[in-house]
């Protein structure tokens, strides 16, 4: 675990947050300031690819990497607030290269550096208790790639646990896809559309009022479902409720 | 008997197009498979080992294989005296009112009197052994009217509640699957402990015997069933409805596994 | 080979999500398959489980990688015990090859044990256009044969129907009584089958797996019914993929503790039966012949890429469809082949052409529930994403899934995407485009595909005045990093 004081990270955006969610990553940017981490913003960087390479376009995805893998080069950990995005640069980047013998090691070098949010508290600071309050129920959406891509299950959970008024309540069947699955959520609307349903049907039994996730696409997803509808819940990343200091 | 040949692609030309897909021009002479290249020296040891290892725990093992079977849908019985399982498989015919038994000719029936009680009793019991009088069809007939199918077992496995029955001369296949009950009598000797002990007991066997497994090897779990219809379980879909399990308990003088 | 339908996705995706009949059905798949799976390993220990898929994953690699030799040793093997082995590249080759041996025998009356290699090859219709009677012995797939279907899953054929459809199918098709007892519905099966048996001249059978070293063949069965198939008529048949064979004897115990428990959450199916070769001289009953075909059909295609040959280890076991929040969905018919869910999406498109099933590998969120699920561990969503990468950028125009103008959207993406100044000032036209459809910082109606396909149902949100690098420059950038 890494010496409080003389943690330098990266913070790589991500496409979402930076277009559409910037109160996201501000928040990332107080609560890891707040926890003594030296913030930094490579100007480069740019979206990692994961659209074109979901979408099978692996040569346009090779060129986003490429210049991600240069533009994040040299420092000493990437924060990302996504599960998506960050298996995108720890997971998929290692098969995007796998056949690139120049790239493949710098790949790797970055991989063994990259950190989702939740994880770099967790698992890099040793931290689940960041003194943050906030007043609400709130269930836990864990992200497909978060999960299962990165491995990251309790560690949310455990840091929403710390935080002061805020209720903690089971979202049933929550490790199931929410429909969102980027260009699939477009491609096949109806499918995507049906497991939204079961998702939305589950939150509102669990009784929340706030749904707290660390990714912004499923959050976008759902976010836009709940909105639709009116339904009394906020949707708000990890960081967000992270980022509610104790008054 | 027609003709012995193989049709469709011959084997050369399918076997070179999977090396072709594998990427290679001949095939490896062995496969590094550590498990194939043992000798039967290695399987008796290890199948010794395994005797010992179930003996030191022969009590826990019965005790295992009748919770677990019962967990399976045996209707389990532990005979303490012989006289007890002849008694209790009448009962368990009078009760059923069976008229017409089919036995296999397993020699646990030597030495338990369960076809003559049944006799007494008014039933109809055949042996399913061909002879003069009793032809394959004759015997296929007989067990298509029988309401009770007895066998022995070769093997019972206690992390699996399972009987395992080897067809052979005298012991028909059907007989513990056509009559809608199944009744297995299992001698400790015969109670391993895992699957593995039994498949490794079945190499052994295959290597003694010169490359020989039997025509059949069956593991019988419970009864028959289906949950095909929404996913509702029902119980004798083809085989038997109802499966007991009768152990003799009292009969340990014998080592565990396979020594008879 | 069984009829391709799999262009028709997007279309009949969209039927089946609309039958409720069939949601009711889908909902017990997760409930109960599912469910009985989950508590099995809590039984267990997942550490133990764990280890059991570890084991069973290097058994198929293994195998895998030396098929050739594995192959030869099960052929060496079963004409020892006295069966005899064929060989089927394709369809058409392995359907002939049983049409000849059933009327070489003059055989009237087949029974047939469940068989997806069958169904796959679509074998009954060429055995009854040669004139034999064939009849589904498994109760799902005697319902569906009666019902002249193809299964919707890999373990429960008919998972699709409710009891009132069954009973109705039963009434019409054997005239018995209208009934809402499944107990008896499965009687009746039962009692039409039983006559069937007995008739039989020849038993056809699938496999679970094939044992190398003895020549055997394993099947694991609920009903009896495989039993039946492979003991009461003269010859017995079975019909198989090339993979399905694992090296030694012992390798069968882990698949043993393996499969039921993923496929229906049992600890061990009723019967699990091994065949090696016809009935010997002294024994009572069993048939007088064994054969075995041995089916490619594309399966060395899987083989041969190196990013597709795990999907070989598959057991059919169904863990993937059972969680699949697709399948969950849609169900298995939508897919348009034999196989469905997450293993049909990656193997059908190379078995039946990637052509023919361009929508199925991107029918997934790529949510990866299937590969935690898998018990031999296959990374399924890897391969769906391979596949897509296939697809996308097929130099074949055949195969090709995007259209010219996807692939110059792609491009276009990078383009913009990888150049920060020229987001920022295409930010700034979207910010102008957007202002007639914004409603309080969000877009509920944008009358552009394919977003208005997302704003049917959902609001967009409405891109904010600034970003976060404009937040980052204009503030967050001139504070201290320590604020005490």
């Amino acid at each position: 675990m890494a010496q409080r004081g003389q943690v330098t990270a990266s913070l790589f955006a991500t496409c979402m947050v930076d277009q559409l969610y910037p109160q996201v990553g501000v928040s990332v940017v107080r609560v890891l300031r707040r926890l003594g981490v030296t913030v930094q913003f490579p100007a480069s960087q740019v979206c990692c690819g994961q659209p074109l390479y979901n979408a099978g376009f692996t040569k346009p995805a090779r060129q986003l990497a490429r210049h991600t893998l240069r533009s994040l080069a040299g420092s000493q950990y990437v924060v990302v607030p996504s599960g998506s995005c960050a298996a995108m640069l720890k997971v998929f980047y290692l098969d995007l290269f796998a056949h690139d013998p120049a790239l493949l090691p710098p790949a790797q070098e970055l991989a063994s550096r990259v950190y989702e949010f939740s994880q770099f508290l967790t698992e890099v600071l040793g931290v689940d208790d960041v003194g943050a309050s906030y007043t609400g129920k709130a269930a836990y959406h864990p992200s497909c790639h978060l999960l299962r891509e990165l491995g990251v299950r309790e560690g949310p959970r455990r840091l929403l646990g710390k935080v002061q008024g805020l209720e903690s309540v089971e979202l049933p069947q929550a490790e199931s896809c929410c429909g969102f699955g980027g260009a699939f959520s477009v491609k096949f609307p109806h499918i995507s559309g049906g497991m939204l349903d079961d998702k939305l049907a589950n939150l509102q039994a669990s009784g929340a009022d706030t749904l707290v996730a660390c990714d912004m696409g499923c959050l976008m997803h759902l976010g836009g479902a709940i909105d639709r509808r009116s339904l009394p819940v906020k949707i708000r990343h990890l960081a967000q409720v992270l980022d509610g200091e104790a008054k | 008997m027609a003709e012995a040949a193989s049709l469709g692609t011959p084997k050369e030309e399918f076997l070179a197009s999977v090396r072709q897909a594998l990427g290679r021009a001949a095939v490896p002479p062995q496969p590094p498979y550590p498990a194939l290249a043992e000798g039967l020296d290695v399987l008796e040891s290890q199948t010794a080992a395994m005797r010992q290892r179930n003996a030191a725990q022969a009590r826990e093992l019965l005790h295992e294989l009748a919770a677990t079977a019962q967990l399976r849908g045996w209707q389990v019985y532990r005979a303490a005296r012989a006289d007890d399982a002849v008694e209790h498989v009448v009962a368990v015919a009078k009760s059923l009112g069976v008229r017409r038994a089919v036995r296999s000719d397993h020699d646990v029936f030597n030495a338990l009197p369960v076809h003559a009680a049944l006799q007494k009793l008014g039933l109809t019991v055949t042996p399913v052994v061909r002879d003069q009088q009793n032809s394959r069809e004759a015997l296929r007939q007989e067990i298509a009217q029988a309401e009770l199918g007895m066998t022995g077992a070769d093997y019972a496995v206690a992390e699996t509640g399972s009987v395992v029955v080897l067809p052979c001369r005298g012991l028909s296949r059907l007989v513990s699957l056509v009559p809608p009950v199944h009744l297995a009598v299992v001698r400790p000797q015969n109670v391993v402990a895992t699957l593995d002990d039994v498949l490794l007991l079945r190499r052994l066997e295959y290597y003694k015997h010169g490359g020989d497994m039997g025509s059949y090897l069956n593991f019988i779990t419970g009864p028959s069933r289906t949950a095909d219809i929404e996913q509702t379980l029902v119980v004798g879909v083809h085989g038997p409805r109802e499966v007991h399990l009768v152990l003799l308990d009292y009969d340990t003088s014998s080592p565990l596994v396979g020594e008879a | 080979m069984a009829e391709i339908k799999t262009k028709d996705f997007q279309a009949a995706s969209r039927r089946s999500i609309q039958d409720p009949q069939l949601r009711r059905a889908l909902q017990r798949v997760g409930a109960g398959f599912d469910g009985a799976r989950r508590e099995n390993i809590a039984e267990v220990t997942p550490q133990v489980w764990e280890a059991w898929r570890e084991q069973a994953r290097r058994i198929k690699v293994h195998t895998l990688e030396h098929l050739d030799y594995y192959l030869e040793l099960l052929d060496q093997r079963v004409t020892q015990a006295g069966g005899q082995m064929h060989y089927a590249k394709d369809a058409a080759q392995a359907n002939a090859i049983v049409a000849q041996l059933a009327r070489s025998r003059g055989v009237r009356i087949a029974t047939k044990s469940k068989s997806m290699v069958s169904e796959e090859l679509g074998l009954n219709h060429v055995l009854e256009e040669a004139g034999v009677e064939v009849y589904e012995t498994d109760l799902g797939e005697y319902i569906i044969q009666l019902a002249g279907e193809t299964p919707s899953h890999l373990v429960a054929p008919a998972l699709h129907k409710t009891k009132e459809q069954v009973a109705q199918l039963l009434s019409q098709k054997l005239g018995v009584p209208l009934t809402d007892d499944i107990e008896t519905m499965a009687a009746v099966a039962r009692n039409a089958l039983r006559e069937k048996f007995l008739q039989s001249d020849l038993g056809i059978s699938g496999a679970n797996f094939l044992v190398a070293e003895t020549g055997t063949l394993v099947i694991f069965t609920n009903e009896g019914n495989g039993r039946l198939c492979t003991s009461a008529p003269r010859m017995h048949i079975g019909i198989t993929g090339m993979e399905k064979v694992i090296p030694s004897l012992q390798d069968l115990a882990v698949f043993m503790r393996l499969l039921p428990r993923s496929a229906t959450g049992q600890r061990l199916t009723s019967y699990v039966t091994l065949v090696t070769g016809p009935r010997r001289a002294d024994d009572e009953d069993g048939p007088e012949e064994f054969h075995l075909v041995i089916v490619d059909n594309g399966r060395s295609r899987l083989l041969a890429d190196p990013e597709l040959r795990e999907a070989l280890y598959c057991i059919r076991c169904g863990a993937c469809l059972n969680i699949c929040p697709v399948y969950q969905k849609v169900g298995g018919h939508a897919y348009g082949w034999v196989y469905p869910g997450p293993i049909g999406a990656v193997i059908t498109p190379v078995l039946v052409g990637l052509g023919q099933a361009k929508d199925l590998p991107f029918a997934s969120s790529l949510c990866g529930a299937c590969r935690e699920a898998c018990p031999i561990k296959i990374n399924l969503p890897r391969m769906l994403l391979h596949l897509r990468h296939k697809l996308a950028e097929s130099p074949n125009a055949d195969e090709k899934s995007s259209s010219p103008a996807e692939t110059a959207a792609a491009h276009g993406y990078a383009g913009l995407m990888g150049r920060p100044k020229l987001l920022a000032a295409a930010r700034g036209l979207g910010r102008l485009a957007q202002m007639p459809f914004v409603r309080d910082g969000k877009i509920p109606h944008i009358p552009l595909p394919p977003l208005s396909g997302w704003t049917k149902t959902k609001d967009l949100p409405a891109l904010p005045p600034r970003s976060f690098r404009d937040i980052w420059d204009q503030e967050l950038s001139r504070l201290p990093d320590k604020q005490d």
